[in-house]
């Protein structure tokens, strides 16, 4: 309690809360624009923390942070092109609900649910730090091994027609993380002796190539084809906001997507998208009414509520790991880990005693950015979903230009500049042949996890396979992978069957 | 009179005038003459994320102010620097591109990431220096001898963290449990992870840097054995060195410092040294050193290039006794 009135001191001053409006509002604004993300707008300040307060730059960074996870559903729900990896998921369902004229309920769901996400995450971590902490260490490489093989299994939920479909694709995503320097035994794979493709394949990159690309060759391709078509009713697009009675009816499934996103946040090495996919084949599977389940993937309110409140409960989480162990689960908590060093927050467990001021600031910086953040958005999204009043030739040139500016800023390299236009004409082909591009970025998303925790457990049991059965979790994980790919195999088959009843009864 | 004064004072104020017209004319000469560096914004290439990056952030800043220039860290990582090193191979020597390198200019060559070595580059100043420390989990090894004992009873028991083969921390690695005279298995697993591994059991013992495990050995949950330089580090200065244990042959310490481009006029890289030097200096650096744990070693060029090669020869020695070379 102490410790909480001295962190009150120390954020209860104009420069903390200046520093979190305009951390909040850049990184909504570089998550939304697809083509920068929130990684790049935590770069960019990072050096101006340098020569703040402690509370000051981190509370800026933190801000940034938030600001990004719920700024990527913006463009990913109004444009279809996700602005960070964790929307990803949120397309399908966001996208097809904006085309039906109903972007700004789906915005306003996604801002309140990533709000809620957010802050009970953060009352579970600062409750039980301790407890999921302990629970983390729990995960070594064979445990972490089967949650992401549990990941992959949801590629079954993804796969919109066909499962075969779905793994088409998602292997190619696989094949394609393998590109660059292979980390475990620092050789390298696929390069040709070109010192540049060391790099790999960026997610970030192939993410804009993939959805973007597409979208842009798309846009001219109507517009050529036929000139004086309308292209957009401009009368469709509303601004209404969700009503209260509306959310209420997936409170349940809210509560049980922030306990997925907080459980995978804490776990080292897991991040946002993970848990995205994770809530989005979650909400699917677990609706029971078969017209409603339908829905999925053709703009249904679930498909966006589960994975923005997942990857927002993630921020909660992935403090644990950093705070407690000092591992950042992806780039973006990185930077804030050097943000935190430069001010001297070593973390470990340590800090939770010579720093609590310190660390209970942190959590009322979280607390402010999630206020200031919501309180930012849903005043945004009158003005954002007007976007969708400009004519989508215009915007795509818009989108062009970013695209290619912002697959060059994330690593300085033209490399992926090239890796960007390549994974768009991949994905340009796919839209033409009915092949589902949101497996790829599962596949590059899980990839690395999944080869780099199965080399290590393989050595720590020096060979022995029996390591991915070793522990609860792990057998755990094993069984509901079973379970999925059973129930998806059983609902394939008796599909096979209806239809083919259905043609016998035609014939007849 | 007064109005005679007026005028005198008129005179002497043209004159004054004059010869500051003249003296600045000549400044610009000169300058000219020299080339005025720097001409344009330095990009200061950084290789590696982590406190690699937020150190060579603050270098960055601190070059700006003592060189009269914009300097922007720009990264460009992959490949454990090879990426990075090869940029600056592809730009003009002119000083403009500058590189924040260390020992991995050495294992990228050897690791055959890189055609050139570090033959290629003209050493500007080395800035900083990190020291690995050797760390077990509380309870399981008092110190490094019962460690020593263990190994040589048990080989190839002991399972070893490392950040990957042929990372700077195998390498330590190596050569600390050389030194221990005994087999160890080396457990590969992703960057940072050392402390949590320790702590669940799931690895024996780790060589990484001490920020990861300060706050753990503070809190009793993990000891800190020795460190691998000949001398203590001021920011741990009750953990023993290696040698101190009896061990004189383990001395690594991972540099980091300024290059250039070779072939870059040596006007610029004096320039860029001497900011160097001013930076290492100041309070500011040495108040970054405490808070993020790294020690300042500033070297001029010379010494830093006698440093790199003798290092060069050190590392290449290793990874072919390793088996890690390309042949």
């Amino acid at each position: 309690m102490e410790n909480l009135i001295t962190a009150l001191g120390l954020i209860n001053n104009y420069e903390v809360f200046i520093a979190i409006c305009i951390g909040s509002f850049a990184g909504i604004i570089f998550g939304a624009i697809p083509g920068l993300t929130y990684s790049m707008a935590l770069a960019l300040m990072l050096p101006f923390t340098f020569t703040m307060q402690p509370v000051t730059g981190i509370s800026l960074l933190l801000a940034t942070y938030i600001g990004g996870m719920t700024g990527g559903s913006i463009s990913a729900i109004l444009i279809g092109i996700p602005g960070t990896p964790s929307a990803a998921a949120t397309v399908s369902d966001g996208y097809s609900l904006s085309k039906k004229g109903d972007a700004s309920i789906a915005l306003g769901t996604a801002v309140i649910v990533s709000t809620i996400g957010g802050l009970i995450s953060l009352s579970l971590m600062i409750v039980m730090v301790d407890f999921i902490s302990k629970f983390a260490i729990k995960f070594g490489p064979a445990e972490i091994f089967m949650l992401v093989l549990f990941g992959f299994s949801t590629i079954c939920g993804l796969a919109e027609k066909s499962l075969f479909r779905g793994l088409v694709a998602g292997l190619l995503g696989l094949m394609l993380m393998t590109i660059g320097t292979d980390e475990i035994e620092g050789v390298q794979r696929f390069t040709f002796g070109n010192v540049q493709m060391l790099q790999g394949v960026n997610l970030l990159v192939a993410m804009i190539g993939l959805f973007a690309v597409p979208h842009i060759l798309e846009v001219f391709n109507s517009r050529i084809c036929d000139e004086d078509q309308k292209n957009y009713d401009i009368d469709v697009v509303k601004t209404k906001l969700p009503s209260f009675a509306l959310l209420k009816k997936y409170f349940n499934l809210m509560l049980r997507c922030v306990g997925l996103g907080t459980s995978i946040g804490a776990i080292p090495g897991s991040g946002g998208p993970i848990a995205a996919f994770l809530a989005y084949s979650h909400a699917k599977n677990s609706e029971k009414d078969l017209k409603e389940k339908e829905l999925y993937g053709k703009g249904h309110l679930g498909g966006v509520i589960a994975p923005e409140t997942a990857n927002n409960a993630v921020t909660g989480g992935a403090m644990v790991p950093l705070l407690s162990l000092g591992i950042p689960g992806d780039p973006a908590t990185a930077i804030i880990l050097g943000g935190l060093l430069i001010h001297g927050l070593v973390p470990g467990p340590m800090l939770f005693i010579e720093n609590a001021p310190q660390v209970y600031s942190i959590y009322l910086a979280i607390l402010l950015a999630y206020i200031v953040v919501f309180l930012f958005q849903v005043n945004f999204i009158k003005h954002i979903v007007k976007i969708l009043r400009v004519k989508p030739h215009h915007l795509a040139v818009g989108i062009l230009i970013m695209v290619v500016v912002g697959s060059y800023a994330i690593r300085n390299s033209f490399l992926d500049v090239n890796v960007m236009i390549i994974m768009g004409l991949i994905g340009y082909f796919f839209n033409r042949i009915r092949l589902p591009v949101t497996p790829i970025v599962l596949g590059l998303v899980l990839g690395r996890t999944i080869e780099q925790e199965y080399r290590t457990a393989m050595s720590l049991s020096a060979g022995d396979p029996s390591i991915f059965f070793g522990s609860i979790v792990c057998v755990l994980f094993f069984m509901l992978i079973i379970l999925t790919i059973a129930l998806q195999v059983r609902k394939r088959v008796i599909d096979v069957r209806n239809q083919k009843k259905l043609k016998e009864v035609n014939q007849a | 009179m007064a109005l005679i004064k007026g005028g005198k004072m008129k005179i002497v104020k043209k004159i004054g005038s004059l010869i500051a017209g003249i003296s600045l004319f000549a400044m610009t000469i000169s300058t000219h003459a020299f080339a005025k560096f720097p001409e344009k914004t330095v990009e200061m290439t950084i290789l590696f994320g982590g406190t690699a990056k937020s150190v060579g952030q603050l270098v960055a800043k601190g070059l700006e102010k003592n060189l009269g220039g914009t300097v922007v860290p720009v990264s460009r990582t992959g490949g454990g620097g090879a990426v990075g090193y090869k940029y600056i191979q592809s730009r003009p020597a002119s000083g403009h591109d500058i590189v924040w390198n260390s020992n991995s200019v050495s294992t990228s060559h050897y690791k055959g990431k890189t055609k050139f070595n570090y033959k290629a580059f003209e050493p500007i100043s080395a800035m900083t220096t990190e020291v690995p420390v050797l760390a077990v989990k509380s309870g399981t090894f008092n110190s490094v001898k019962e460690l020593a004992a263990y190994v040589k009873k048990n080989p190839g028991k002991l399972k070893v963290g490392i950040s990957g083969k042929g990372s700077f921390t195998h390498l330590t690695s190596a050569i600390v449990f050389d030194a221990l005279g005994g087999k160890v298995t080396y457990i590969p697993y992703g960057k940072g992870k050392a402390p949590a591994e320790l702590l669940a059991g799931r690895i024996d013992a780790a060589v990484q840097w001490p920020g990861q495990f300060r706050s753990f050995h503070k809190a009793g949950q993990l000891k800190m054995l020795a460190v691998t330089s000949p001398n203590r580090i001021p920011s741990d200065s009750n953990i023993p060195t290696m040698q101190e244990l009896g061990y004189k042959k383990v001395d690594v310490v991972m540099w980091r410092g300024l290059a250039a481009k070779k072939g870059t006029p040596k006007a610029q890289i004096k320039a860029l040294e001497k900011a160097a030097a001013a930076y290492a200096n100041s309070s500011e650096f040495k108040a970054a050193s405490k808070k993020i744990g790294f020690t300042i070693n500033y070297l001029n060029a010379k010494d830093f290039g006698k440093k790199i090669a003798k290092d060069d020869k050190k590392i290449k020695k290793l990874m072919n006794k390793l088996g890690l070379a390309k042949k």
